[in-house]
């Protein structure tokens, strides 16, 4: 369900020649049409609204923002920047891929070609139901419960093991980090990326898997040789969207991520990512450049996203055609 | 087919039944009695949890209350997406200008205390100075069993135990309340962080959102040290540094200290901006808390709740509303008499 | 391509035992990460179970929180869950008919063109991060004299809310089979008549469904409503032209507080959000099956 089928090639349901145009097709294909255009308009006054907005930010700082490291609202010496947020956005996304990517995949694989008949169906429906449950939720047990136990358990013992690599640096005081913030959004962006390469290893056509598995490959070298490649651009759209996903995630990380304007190696140490940031200072903030300067977060925010998710449907569309794929079965 | 269509026809009504008239009760319900919302200060967020509940039985007006932190507080008034706003710190030059028409009209005198957890020190034992205390929040004194810490407790063993900093992350008038302080007591903070101010950029440490939120942090980190408002370290039974005043006096928050303090207060300028964090060192303030402050309530002169702001701020300085709060739980001192007297002439522009 | 091109080399018999030892391997990996992520959902859904179950009590519906209260006196998140439905069901109500009538014009009327670069339009904004929406909100309403107010706060869901059901309407729409529109267009029954009174209906599973889910999904947002609806009292009001508290706002806030006593609050508040959510689910699923074997299996 990643985007609209527009690939069918059905005739048009307009009136025929010759038929009377009746009022009430004229009004609901007006209110329609209206409703259609609506949505046109709410996203360009949303990308509209967030430049005007931000507009003394961009004046004063232009490009030059996205690579300022300061934050400092301190009367007298305000200075903003997005550069430690993004790199906060960046870590926590990155790594957040890196660990779900691999466990999304195996769960796709496994409920595609391994599950037995009878847990196939709860299998995939409790997996849907994790992305069901609400940041905020995950973000409660990620303060009170996940945080402390990674705290205790895993951050010291990877500190005092591998503290000579910069990632790991002394543990977190509170349990809240970077490296809990990665872990809760891998949780979240989990569901996204597996439901979506569950539906693409169903759509792998029959008979080439069969047709390698009686060439006597085994089930894996069939998986490496057949799937994957076939799938390949589904998955990565799969992935970019997941990124988008753990990009904008803005409470269940403010929860957890403990807020700084660092930029530092350490995964256990604080920060921020342009969500949070906005999350955690809107409503406090006091001068009217601050105000500017968070809605720009929310700008370049806005922006990345926007590519992500331009990126993934792109894909989605050219791998539908090079497979001739028409979703949704027009009857 | 025909039931099934049926029944999910009628669920949908229903549904939509349900849905109108739920909106029918809240529009119903919106000419009852007066409301007056207020954000700001978690400071002041206790009083009110008080004197909500009290003038509403007195008066029938409701009054909503949001504790975002001091500068929300001055955001919101100034965008008017309040009625009144509440901080610790008075409005700045610039604040002043974009909230062209409002006055700041002190309500509530209080205090913030630097409170830590330290496995092994109970409440009241430990001790420190304001040199100290910036060298902490500077980052430069690290470890609780610094000689610095040290020789001001002699006689308490502090522990090999690093210190963690925790401070407000929101724009907060506590912060403006600890700053000021600090940049009084320490040149060194003074160049490097600047003048008191709402927010700044924290040397060191980890920042948590509101009272609760700095609260939070230092519950739940064993070595560590932040400035919190005086109710909050009751209500969470966090534990109270001695802090050294001018005067040389080891003093504890308590209401006789808060108000020695504000006896610092001789007369009130115009624009009610008073500071009184570090009283002198004269005998007449030895038990004086060094870390006390005014709170202010910010109201624009003129607007539609202009009347009801007018009677509830009235009210608030009453000496029954100033006792319900000055209380063994809330800590909250009653208002000297030559501020109260400022108050109520600047309450007599709002109308 | 040949059979090299799955093992990287001749499909040689002898080293079969080595092929089937990595097949072997990595089929017992895919069983791990099933149970791993059947072991998340488990731990986040105890957890909350656990801690929020001896929190549960008719008060937590019943009775408003009391700030700053030294005693126990019984307190709750009734305000919360009032404010939750009521911004909920507005939100539902905006974004219903909206969705629907998108859904109508891309799937009846709209050329293939105009469908495919509205369709883009609508998967664009399902990608916004909803603070991103919240902000947009404030900033179009709210700032600048406007104030907050649940119904603002209902217009930011509705924005989210609105691709969902754009999306599953179109999907449902397009299940219908051309035969019927046809048979009634040729029995002279104008073209406006024949969606709303015999498309419609028969997508009306689905349409439920894709609102069910939607629902589901924007009950538990607490980005968009911060800056829409946050600055609110302790007393419980259905009034939607004044800031309401949601649940999930009601849980954010609980959760950074120092108190255990509104921590406790907060897993039961979030006990009851989650299960909210699952069954909403559950049944949108439910409906969503019957549906389809109702248009599809006839």
């Amino acid at each position: 369900m990643a985007s609209i089928d527009t690939t069918s090639t059905e005739p048009i349901r307009r009136p025929f020649e010759g038929r009377r145009v009746h009022l009430g097709d004229v009004l609901l294909q007006g209110f329609a049409g209206a409703a259609a255009v609506g949505v046109v308009v709410i996203v360009g006054l949303i990308v509209w609204k967030l430049v005007d907005s931000a507009d003394p930010a961009i004046s004063k700082y232009g490009v030059g923002f996205v690579w300022h490291k300061v934050w400092n609202p301190v009367v007298g010496r305000e200075a903003y920047g997005a550069a430690s947020f993004l790199f906060g956005t960046a870590i926590t996304s990155f790594f957040a891929l890196l660990i779900a990517t691999p466990l999304a995949i195996g769960i796709a694989l496994f409920l595609t070609e391994l599950a037995p008949r009878g847990i196939q169906a709860p299998v995939t429906a409790l997996v849907e139901m994790l992305a069901a449950v609400p940041s905020v939720v995950i973000g409660l047990w990620g303060i009170l419960v996940l945080g402390p136990a990674l705290r205790t358990n895993i951050e010291s013992w990877l500190h005092s093991a591998f503290g000579f690599i910069p990632l790991f640096g002394p543990p977190s005081a509170s349990g809240a980090s970077i490296f809990t913030a990665i872990i809760v959004l891998s949780i979240m962006i989990l569901p996204i990326v597996s439901s979506i390469s569950r539906e693409l290893f169903l759509g792998v056509p029959h008979e080439l898997k069969e047709g390698a598995l009686a060439l006597g490959t085994t089930r894996w070298e069939m998986v490496r040789g057949v799937m994957f490649p076939y799938a390949r651009g589904g998955i990565a759209a799969a992935l970019i969207l997941g990124l988008g996903r753990a990009m904008g995630e803005a409470i269940a990380v403010t929860q957890v991520i403990g807020g700084g304007v660092f930029i530092h190696w350490s995964l256990f140490g604080q920060g921020d990512t342009l969500a949070s940031k906005i999350a955690s200072e809107y409503q406090g903030a006091t001068s009217n450049l601050e105000v500017a300067s968070l809605i720009y977060l929310g700008l370049i925010l806005l922006m990345l996203s926007l590519v992500a998710n331009l990126t993934a449907q792109w894909i989605v569309r050219r791998v539908e055609r090079r497979h001739g794929v028409v979703r949704g079965g027009r009857a | 087919m025909p039931r099934l269509g049926t029944s999910i026809r009628t669920i949908t009504a229903l549904a939509i039944a349900a849905a109108v008239a739920v909106t029918a009760a809240g529009a119903a319900s919106a000419k009852r009695a007066t409301t007056l919302n207020g954000a700001g200060s978690t400071l002041i967020a206790p009083a009110l949890a008080v004197w909500g509940p009290a003038y509403s039985k007195t008066s029938g007006t409701e009054v909503n209350y949001s504790g975002i932190g001091s500068g929300g507080g001055i955001a919101a008034i100034t965008a008017k997406t309040v009625d009144f706003g509440a901080s610790d710190a008075p409005l700045n030059p610039d604040q002043a200008a974009a909230c062209s028409d409002c006055v700041q009209i002190p309500w509530a005198l209080s205090a913030t205390v630097p409170t830590y957890n330290i496995p092994g020190l109970h409440s009241g034992q430990l001790k420190l100075d304001g040199t100290t205390l910036a060298k902490i929040f500077l980052g430069q004194i690290t470890k609780w069993n610094d000689p610095a810490i040290a020789s001001l407790n002699k006689g308490t063993s502090l522990p090999d135990l690093a210190i963690t900093v925790a401070h407000r992350s929101d724009g907060s008038g506590d912060t403006y309340a600890f700053t000021d302080y600090l940049s009084k007591v320490s040149s060194a903070w003074a160049s490097q962080v600047g003048p008191a101010a709402t927010a700044v950029n924290w040397p060191t440490g980890v920042g948590g959102k509101g009272n609760p939120g700095v609260a939070a942090i230092i519950a739940s980190t064993p070595g560590a040290i932040g400035y919190i408002s005086v109710a909050y370290v009751k209500q969470n039974k966090l534990n109270w540094t001695r802090m050294k005043n001018a005067a040389g006096n080891y003093v504890l928050a308590t209401g006789p200290a808060i108000e020695a303090a504000a006896q610092t207060v001789k007369s009130v300028p115009p624009d009610n901006k008073m500071s009184i964090v570090n009283p002198p060192s004269s005998s007449k303030y030895k038990g004086a808390w060094p870390l006390s402050t005014f709170t202010y309530v910010i109201v624009h002169t003129s607007s539609t709740q202009a009347q009801a702001l007018r009677k509830f701020i009235f009210w608030a300085l009453t000496p029954k509303a100033q006792h319900l709060i000055s209380n063994s739980f809330l800590v909250f001192a009653p208002i000297p008499k030559v501020v109260l007297v400022a108050a109520e002439k600047t309450l007599a522009k709002v109308h | 391509m040949s059979a090299q091109g799955f093992t990287g080399g001749p499909l040689q018999v002898e080293r079969l035992p080595q092929r089937k030892a990595v097949n072997l391997v990595m089929e017992l990996l895919a069983w791990l990460t099933a149970v791993i992520a059947i072991a998340v959902l488990g731990i986040v859904v105890f957890s909350v179970a656990r801690r929020g179950w001896s929190e549960l009590s008719l008060n937590l519906l019943t009775k408003p929180p009391i700030p700053f209260s030294f005693t126990n006196a019984p307190q709750g998140l009734a305000n919360a869950f009032v404010g939750t439905l009521v911004i909920v069901g507005i939100a539902a109500l905006m974004a219903l008919p909206f969705g629907i009538l998108v859904a109508i014009y891309l799937n009846e009327f709209a050329r293939p063109s105009v469908r495919a670069s509205i369709g883009l339009t609508i998967d664009v904004l399902a990608g916004v991060p909803a603070i991103v929406i919240g902000i947009f909100i404030y900033g179009l309403l709210v700032a600048g004299g406007g104030g907050q107010s649940g119904i603002k706060g209902a217009l930011a869901l509705a924005i989210l809310m609105l691709p969902f059901v754009a999306r599953t309407t179109i999907e449902v729409l397009a299940l219908v089979p051309n035969s019927l529109r046809e048979a009634s267009l040729g029995l002279g029954i104008p073209q406006w008549r024949t969606t709303l009174s015999i498309v419609l209906p028969r997508a009306i599973g689905g349409i439920l469904t894709g609102t069910v889910l939607a629902v589901a999904r924007v009950a538990g947002e607490t980005a968009p409503l911060l800056f829409t609806s946050s600055l609110v009292g302790a007393h419980t009001s259905w009034n939607p032209t004044h800031a309401l508290l949601t649940v999930p706002l009601a849980i954010f806030e609980l959760s950074e507080s120092p108190d255990p006593k509104d921590h406790a609050r907060a897993w039961a508040a979030a006990f009851v959000l989650l299960m909210f959510i699952l069954l909403a689910s559950l049944t949108a699923r439910w409906l969503a099956n019957r549906s389809a074997r109702k248009i599809a299996g006839r």
